[in-house]
């Protein structure tokens, strides 16, 4: 048995944090220990972040976040429409001689358990991230 | 949702105490690169950003760092990043950079 809950958001910088924070409470609710809702909070945020960079150029700036919780897990799906991305051309971040950008993508990948990512170049790209409860 | 900055030049030990309290995001993050290069444009020194009271920070945060550690590596100076939360510091360990931004690693 799962819930959904669904937020239409504007592409725009502000409202972010108004996305982490409804998505920190709903982990939060759902039992994730303090680590677990941070990790969380920060993946969505990247995710966000990503979509209102490429909004930034386009008129689409809507985007959808769709949250899942129950089972023993919480799924996050970020879904715009603000063009898409060649997906193949992405490079995991050198650390030896770091960049300004390009962290998002390999923040989301480290803190959540399950990351998927989808792009189609013209429509849109939706990232879909799990987090599993006492995963050890 | 906000950011608030703290800055104080130590003449002393040639070094910028730099305060961040709150969240660094997509929409505070440039005010967090303005008051950084602000103070290194008006003293080139050292600076040691105290984050104690920094609450969140993600790779909008990082990127802001980078670039300014970037810029201070020409006249070899340093920045560096005091008593960040766990939360922080396990962004910092995950990216490699707590190698070159943090003082006891």
């Amino acid at each position: 048995m799962t819930d959904i809950l669904k937020f239409s958001v504007p592409g725009k910088a502000e409202y972010v944090g108004t996305v982490r924070l409804a998505v920190s409470s709903l982990a939060n609710c759902a039992g994730f220990d303090i680590e677990a809702v941070e990790d969380i909070k920060v993946a969505v945020s990247e995710a966000c972040t990503n979509v209102v960079c490429h909004c930034k150029s386009n008129r689409e700036g809507v985007y959808e976040v769709a949250c899942e919780v129950g089972d023993g897990r919480m799924t996050i799906s970020v879904v715009d429409q603000a063009g898409g991305y060649d997906i193949t051309k992405y490079k995991r971040p050198a650390t030896e001689t770091p960049k300004e950008g390009g962290l998002g993508i390999f923040i989301i990948k480290a803190l959540m358990d399950e990351v998927d990512i989808f792009s189609e170049l013209g429509t849109g790209t939706s990232i879909k991230m799990v987090k599993y409860l006492n995963r050890f | 949702m906000s950011l608030q900055m703290q800055s104080s030049y130590n003449k002393e030990l040639d070094q910028w105490d730099l305060t961040a309290k709150g969240e660094v995001d997509i929409s505070t993050a440039p005010q967090l690169r303005q008051y950084l290069d602000g103070a290194y444009q008006e003293k080139k020194a050292d600076i040691l950003l105290h984050l104690d009271e920094l609450s969140y920070m993600d790779s909008t945060g990082l990127g802001v760092i980078i670039g300014v550690f970037g810029r201070m590596q020409e006249s070899e100076n340093r920045i560096l990043l005091i008593n960040p939360r766990d939360n922080i510091k396990k962004l910092l360990s995950i990216t490699s950079l707590d190698r070159i931004l943090c003082s006891d690693n």
